[in-house]
């Protein structure tokens, strides 16, 4: 079966997002965040001004070694370019075709991602910014947000759909039809219904959409970070997802000088080479050691000469943090009172074949003392004669493991036939120590998950036969859910669409939701051309709003740089569950033509003989039999008899009186019956 | 049955009679016309089942359409055109106007012989007004000759010698003339000759729809002057042959044009210029989108790349101090693989885009020149490509100094030198349209200086191009209907929506809207309404339903038929042969019986 389960974050701005949730319950934390907010907003609004409006762009590099062997590479490019009113509609780096895009579809927000692989929510993590934001659904991913009058949402989106597919090379034009996209209410985004979402969950992904990506950035593949993506090392990796982001506020009242923000970022995770056996120390496996040459089998020669940062950074988890410092009090003397970053060029546990221009430590406001670690590079020194290659080799062996969502999600089938069946969404806690959930999760407090899921029309799903699961019992729903919004599916004209908060008693184990559902029947016509294949449910999105993935840094100077802004950006925890594959009933294609054929065969026999019977004369016919009767045999039965007389050398017998017709009557059909034996024996031997 | 049994019956008693070739009583009709019912019902139904089974389609008015292409295609569309020739300080007793109307027409018809009637010319169709102003009295051969006598006295030729003010001036006269009389049968373009007692003799076309000619000349030698201006300038545009062929006006389907600005860097490593494209927009190209308003809509976009090097190579010469590329390697210039001048989004499915490039190019091959054929170095450093657009090369006057920064130069373009490269463009969109860009017109009879509008093209330039659009988008339209019906024609199975049969009478309609309007010598609705009708012939035929055609083809409709109709037709046919064999041959009996019995 072919199922793929990705998970990604999706950005929740409403200003309920901003309240952290250990201030939920009183007002006064608010009304205090809000003016922080405001005041902080204002001051960065008069040094916008105050500073010349112009176009930026900036680019990224974000790795991060993975505990099962792989490294996460996150590049991250960002242009920006003021509003129309004050700058204009000529630019110099921004794109034209998005400003284009942008203006002619009046889109306010747009997140388009492609995406190939599956993100490993246990192994690769689920609480960091990168998975909740990166992390996306296999196939193509697109939800946009228009500032048009409601009636024409979905023109604009049409159009939309069908300028992206003509830009990315893709079929994004397949979610004009209004069965393959939502207007999600509530869950998704707080954007008063003007909000789009479809995916694509079939879609290929492969370099003919990558190009035109390229083509966004000033630079393309030509020089900077992005001429480290050579096609065959990125597309052999094990995950591999571009996204881009758009932003603006060219519309609308609000007087801001934001602008337009495009932020494009490809996410891959790779496997090192590692030549030959695993390096072992002490019976342990190392770490494979890995350079940007290796991963990629290119280095960077310098920046691209238009952004304006442009810089690479390796990240150190927090658990792998910890575990260093354990490793290190181990195998050094005690006197390693020393912190850990302050020689990360070489030590004893890694080396790095550069000595980091900075060190960025997180902050964590909350429990720990470790927290992860970014390790700055800056990319402007370096050049053609000097070509930049970071390398990470490990000397001791490392074992840890990601942060992890508050739960597992995951959805599957059950039931079989091609009748009915159930979707599930199983919600695990992954009982292990260094979930944030114990941290989060106090008494009497409960864990409020937000699940959307998009199913097609052809999946009826009754939405009555909805049931909770709580540690394996059945619960009563109406207690568990807080707000649920449902828009069943019409035949053929839109799909379902399920909102729900699911409100979790802290401390839970695994949480469940079914549903039940009749599998539909669709026309000749809509069946693809692989309909054996069987149809795809869309990624349901679950997002735990009581969490949010995000990084803060020590360093204020950080907050320009874009991509560290990504980390830090304050998002709800997001998974995306699987892709279900549902295997419909398909028709026999050839069948409507078989119909016709026998209805026409039926038909014509019914018609031809009734006319031989309204044309039939009995009375001739009988007639005709009594003269046959009465008269001799036929000459074909008086040559057969002949020749058997001669056969048995008898002389030729006189015509017989009837009384001795039967014997001959057993003769023809001795005859008949050798003929048609004979026949089948030839067919047998001819055709075999 | 019970004829027969009786027959049989009374055979017996009957001696003469033999049941074997005679009958006694006569054949029934009954199950003969039973089939032929049958069958003719058969036939009778199946009309109805071809009506059952027609696919739509929508009337379109072939014969029209033939109409209207065999008329564009025998006679191209020839507009009036009225001429006036003003002659200043001249004898009116040597010649009387109208003796010199008729040699003016006479050298016109010669020179219009020599070409064959253009798309969009006047022909043979003028008139020629000739006034002769002798300071003291004028004398006219039209009626409608609106020359303030002397006016030219009060603003005193011969002491100013600007072209400029000259042109202006004479605009005035005649615009306020033009509108005193209300005269709006089309448009005049007048010569006014002076007489002067300088021995040099100019001839000057203006901005607007005059042209002067000065100095000491004499009527033979004027009237042939004349009329070269008449016929090569003011309705031929000026144009020399073997120049861009009209046809190929840069106007999309739709009668937009998109005019894309690129500055390329080649490579940013070494210097990046950037441009303040804003204002150029605001003041250079401003006015000249006002002015092609008549014949399309000009929408400007812009933006900078890097990293794009030329496809070609250039080679060091050390006389000539540069590096160089010759004609021979334009061709290969532009780079489509690195030169992402994207189609634009703004721009619909049939706009024209054209292309125009600003090349900076990298520090190891600045400054670059183009080589003429003939050695020389071009003075614009730039060349079109008909229907695409342009490219000139901008050298930063930083590679002269020759010095390896490292961190490159970010610079932008002086107002100056933007300047001079969108001068450049607006030569090379001339050029595009088919105008010439040097501002000197080369005639049999000597050259005459053409004065350089600031809005790019001068009125009687845009007034040739309205012209030649029309007739072009008169005949691409009649093309594109003809290529319907006979695609319509010839596909007897095909949808036809309404739609189309709707945008194929309105083209019609638009196309007969624009002869009429072309025989009235109306240019601006002339082309407004070629280009509606053009627009809507290519509507048409890439309506989508014209794709329609794939989807139940006779082939399929025989496939779902012939299992019901070809064994139910063989069953009725057989049965009408049988039961008529045998109604005559029982007849025949009968008859055998009749004769014996007689």
């Amino acid at each position: 079966m072919f199922k793929c389960c990705l998970h990604s974050q999706l950005q929740f701005r409403s200003e309920t997002s901003l309240e952290s949730d250990h201030l939920m319950g009183s007002r006064e934390p608010i009304v205090l965040i809000f003016l922080i907010l405001i005041s902080t907003y204002e001051s960065s609004a008069k040094g916008g001004i105050a500073e010349e409006l112009n176009e930026e762009f900036t680019e990224g590099l974000l790795l991060r070694p993975l505990p099962d062997r792989k490294v996460l590479a996150h590049f991250h490019f960002q242009s920006s370019v003021p509003p129309t009113r004050i700058y204009g509609r000529h630019h110099h780096l921004f794109p034209k075709s998005i400003y284009q895009l942008v203006n002619k579809f009046r889109v306010r927000e747009m997140e388009l991602s492609f995406t190939q692989g599956r993100w490993n929510y246990e192994r690769w993590g689920g609480y960091d910014p990168i998975s909740s934001s990166s992390a996306k659904p296999p196939g193509v991913e697109l939800w946009a947000d228009f500032d048009v009058p409601l009636d024409q949402v979905d023109d604009s989106w049409r159009n939309l759909t069908h300028a992206l597919s003509g830009l990315f090379c893709a079929s994004i034009n397949f979610l004009e039809h209004s069965t393959s996209y939502s207007a999600p209410q509530w869950s998704f985004h707080s954007f008063a219904g003007k909000l789009r979402y479809g995916t694509l969950p079939r879609e290929a992904v492969c370099t003919e959409n990558l190009t035109p990506w390229l083509k966004l950035l000033p630079c393309r593949d030509k020089a900077g970070l992005s001429a480290l993506m050579d096609r065959p090392s990125i597309y052999k990796g094990y995950y591999h997802s571009q996204r881009l982001h758009l932003t603006s506020d060219d519309f609308g009242t609000a007087k801001s000088n934001a602008g337009t923000m495009l932020e494009q970022t490809l996410t891959v995770v790779l496997q090192p080479n590692t030549l030959g056996a695993r390096a072992m120390v002490s019976g342990k496996t190392l770490q494979p050691s890995w350079s940007l040459n290796s991963l990629f089998g290119r280095k960077v020669h310098g920046k691209c000469s238009v952004s304006k940062s442009s810089n690479v950074y390796v990240q150190f988890e927090q658990n792998l943090v910890s575990e260093l410092k354990e490793v290190r009090k181990k195998s050094e003397a005690p006197e390693s009172g020393i912190l850990i970053h302050d020689d990360f060029g070489n030590n004893t546990i890694f080396e790095m074949s550069a000595s980091p221009d900075r060190v960025v430590k997180e902050v964590e406001n909350l429990q720990k003392e470790d927290s992860s670690i970014l390790l700055e590079f800056l990319v402007e020194d370096y050049n053609d004669s000097k070509p930049f290659d970071l390398g990470l080799r490990w000397k001791l062996p490392v074992v840890w493991s990601c942060q992890q969502a508050p739960l597992h999600a995951s959805r599957f089938l059950m039931g079989s036939g091609n009748e009915r069946g159930a979707i599930a969404i199983s919600l695990k806690s992954l009982s292990s120590n260094n979930t944030p959930t114990v941290g989060c999760c106090e008494k009497g407090s409960q864990l409020r998950i937000n699940i959307f899921q998009v199913v097609p029309w052809y999946v009826k799903v009754y939405y009555h036969t909805l049931k909770v699961f709580i540690d394996g019992e059945l619960q009563s729903t109406m207690e568990n859910i807080e707000k649920i919004h449902i828009s069943p599916s019409e035949d053929k004209v839109s799909p379902g669409v399920m909102e729900m908060i699911l409100r979790l008693p802290c401390g839970v184990i695994t949480a469940a939701l079914t549903l039940e559902f009749d599998k539909g029947f669709l026309h000749i016509d809509e069946y693809p051309p692989d309909a054996n294949q069987g149809f795809d449910i869309p990624s349901a999105v679950v997002s735990f709003t009581d969490f949010q993935a995000s990084a803060s840094f020590e360093d204020n100077l950080l907050n320009k740089l874009p991509i560290l802004n990504e980390l830090q950006e304050r998002k709800h925890v997001i998974s995306y569950t699987e892709v279900l594959l549902v295997p419909l009933t398909t028709p026999d294609f050839s069948m409507p033509y078989n119909v016709i054929t026998i209805t026409c065969t039926v038909f014509a026999l019914y018609f031809g003989s009734l006319l031989n019977v309204l044309r039939r004369r009995v009375g001739e016919e009988e007639r005709r039999l009594k003269s046959k009767a009465a008269k001799k045999k036929g000459p074909l039965t008086s040559l057969l008899s002949k020749l058997s007389a001669k056969l048995k050398g008898r002389p030729v017998e006189p015509p017989e009186t009837p009384s001795t017709s039967p014997s001959l009557i057993n003769n023809k059909l001795v005859l008949k019956v050798i003929l048609v034996a004979g026949i089948a024996a030839g067919w047998q031997y001819y055709f075999r | 049955m019970a004829e027969i049994s009786e027959a049989s019956s009374t055979s017996t008693t009957d001696p003469d009679f033999d049941p074997e070739t005679m009958r006694k009583s006569k054949p029934g009709l009954k199950r003969l016309s039973l089939t032929l019912t049958v069958l003719f019902s058969y036939l009778l139904g199946l009309p109805f089942l071809l009506k059952s089974i027609e696919i739509y389609r929508s009337p379109l008015p072939f014969r029209e359409i033939d109409d209207l292409s065999t008329a564009i295609e025998s006679s191209p569309i020839i507009f009036p055109c009225h001429f006036r020739a003003v002659f200043v300080n001249f004898d009116p007793n040597s010649y009387t106007a109208d003796q010199l109307s008729v040699s003016v027409q006479a050298y016109m018809a010669k020179l219009a012989t020599k070409n064959s009637p253009a798309c969009g010319t006047c022909a043979s169709n003028f008139t020629v007004y000739v006034t002769i102003d002798s300071n003291s009295n004028c004398i006219s051969n039209g009626n409608n000759v609106d020359w303030k006598c002397g006016a030219l006295n009060e603003f005193k030729v011969a002491e100013k010698r600007d072209d400029g003010l000259l042109d202006e001036y004479l605009e005035s006269v005649f615009y306020n003339n033009n509108n005193n009389n209300n005269n709006s049968n089309g448009k005049v373009y007048t010569v006014v000759v002076v007489k002067t007692e300088e021995e040099e003799v100019s001839a000057v076309v203006g901005k607007y729809r005059h042209a002067w000619i000065m100095g000491r000349v004499f009527e033979e030698q004027a009237v042939e002057k004349i009329a070269e201006i008449f016929v090569k300038v003011f309705v031929n545009g000026g144009k020399e042959e073997g120049l861009i062929h009209g046809e190929l006006m840069p106007v999309g389907a739709d009668g937009k044009i998109v005019l894309s600005f690129n500055l390329l860097n080649a490579d940013p490593h070494d210097w990046i210029y950037d441009w303040d494209f804003r204002e150029i927009d605001e003041n250079l190209l401003a006015p000249i989108i006002a002015a092609l308003k008549p014949l399309a809509d000009v929408s400007v976009e812009s933006q900078v790349l890097y990293h794009t090097p030329k496809a070609s190579f250039s080679i060091w010469d050390d006389k000539l101090d540069s590096y160089i590329f010759s004609t021979k390697d334009l061709p290969f210039f532009v780079n489509s693989n690195e030169w992402h001048l994207d189609t634009s989004v703004a721009a619909g499915g049939r706009s024209k885009i054209l292309q125009f490039v600003v090349y900076v190019p990298s520090a190891k091959e600045c400054p670059l020149r183009l080589q003429l054929p003939n050695g020389e170095i071009s003075t614009t450093n730039g060349f079109i490509s008909p229907m695409w657009g342009g490219i000139v090369v901008w050298n930063p006057s930083a590679c002269l100094m020759d010095s390896k920064l490292k961190h490159p130069l970010r610079r932008k373009i002086s107002p100056e030198d933007s300047r001079k490269v969108f001068e450049i463009f607006m030569g090379q969109l001339r050029q595009l349209f088919g105008l010439k860009s040097d501002g000197l017109f080369v005639g049999a009879s000597g050259t005459s200086v053409l004065l350089a509008s600031e809005r790019g093209f001068s009125e009687w330039e845009l007034d040739v191009l309205s012209r030649q659009h029309s007739c072009f988008n008169l005949l691409q339209c009649g093309t594109t209907l003809g290529s319907i019906s006979r695609l319509v024609q010839s596909l007897p199975r095909m949808i036809i929506m309404d739609d189309i049969g709707k945008q194929v009478k309105y083209s019609l309609e638009a196309a007969k809207l624009t002869l009429s309007n072309a025989s009235l010598g109306i240019y601006d609705a002339s082309a407004e309404s070629s280009r509606q009708a053009r627009l809507l012939a290519e509507d048409a035929f890439y309506h989508p339903s014209m794709m329609s055609v794939s989807y139940y083809s006779f082939e399929h409709c025989f496939a779902v038929y012939s299992p019901f109709f070809l064994p139910v037709t063989l069953h009725v046919l057989l049965a009408v042969l049988r039961e008529w064999k045998r109604y005559k041959q029982e007849s025949k009996k009968y008859n055998a019986w009749q004769a014996k019995v007689k």
